[in-house]
């Protein structure tokens, strides 16, 4: 049960990660934090993998693409798709948290919704979405 | 004979004295937090945390409400109304509020790797939603 839960975190994982790569080029004024996102992503996504792998299941692969929930041709276009992303890595994350026992890996999933609740209300404010934080990240209506 | 087994750990039961009542909730202490720090955040000038941290609080006890056993021929919970008011915070600044908010994602934090699986997912979310505020009023 627990392994499904953190398959579908790894895809959320992969999602993010191809995201961030897809909009680095639109978003100059935010270069850094782009690129710290995508390297937060992409060590999650590592040792995603490696928890399934020590469990004895084959990581799912990342998809060929993803499609955003508009397509990114802006700087804010760009910044929806992060939104979308972290959203749904808080989302993935919670199920992980609801979905074990184990006290270690509930850990790593509670950091990783609240790494990915922080960046999703970073990226509410630089696009100046109201209200900017999440009440409760990782369910359907925040 | 079977019968008479059966029966006898009822009757037992009957004539035992009302048990006492249940342990402490451990997310009423969550719920408590929430409430303080949605009475410090309006003082303080911040209505966004101040009604995240009230949904929190509601979410809480209605999982508190849930899981208290209902013992009939006593009146429910002894939790006060949600309407009632905590005594006014004695500092509502910025700052307390950032303090409270950080102690209150550690406490979540905390009991979120311990409670059981059901109420584990509404605990997290409690403690992300105040790593949430607290980046909202960095």
């Amino acid at each position: 049960m627990s392994v499904e839960a953190v398959q579908d975190a790894l895809a959320a994982e992969h999602a993010a990660v191809w995201t961030y790569g897809l909009v680095s080029a639109f978003v100059d004024q935010q270069a850094a934090a782009v690129a710290d996102g995508a390297t937060a992503h992409r060590a999650r996504r590592d040792t995603t993998e490696r928890w399934l792998r020590d469990k004895g299941a084959q990581p799912k692969p990342p998809a060929p693409a993803y499609l955003p929930p508009q397509p990114v041709d802006s700087a804010a276009s760009a910044i929806a798709a992060l939104i979308a992303v972290e959203t749904d890595a808080c989302v993935a994350w919670r199920g992980v948290v609801e979905r074990t026992d184990d006290q270690e890996l509930r850990k790593s999933a509670l950091d990783a919704l609240t790494t990915s609740a922080i960046r999703a209300t970073r990226w509410r404010k630089t696009a100046g979405i109201t209200p900017l934080s999440i009440a409760l990240p990782g369910t359907a209506d925040g | 004979m079977l019968l008479a087994a059966a029966t006898a750990p009822l009757a037992v039961a009957c004539t035992t004295p009302p048990p006492a009542p249940p342990p402490r909730d451990p997310l009423a202490d969550l719920v408590e937090a929430a409430r303080a720090d949605a009475a410090l955040a309006t003082a303080a000038g911040a209505p966004e945390t101040a009604a995240a941290r009230t949904r929190h609080a509601d979410k809480l006890q209605a999982e508190v409400d849930r899981a208290t056993p209902k013992v009939p021929g006593t009146s429910p919970s002894p939790t006060p109304a949600p309407t009632s008011s905590p005594a006014p915070p004695a500092n509502p600044t910025r700052e307390a509020l950032i303090t409270a908010l950080q102690a209150a994602q550690k406490q979540a934090g905390d009991l979120a790797t311990t409670v059981p699986t059901h109420r584990a997912g509404l605990v997290a979310s409690v403690s992300a939603g105040c790593a949430s505020l607290l980046e909202a009023l960095s």
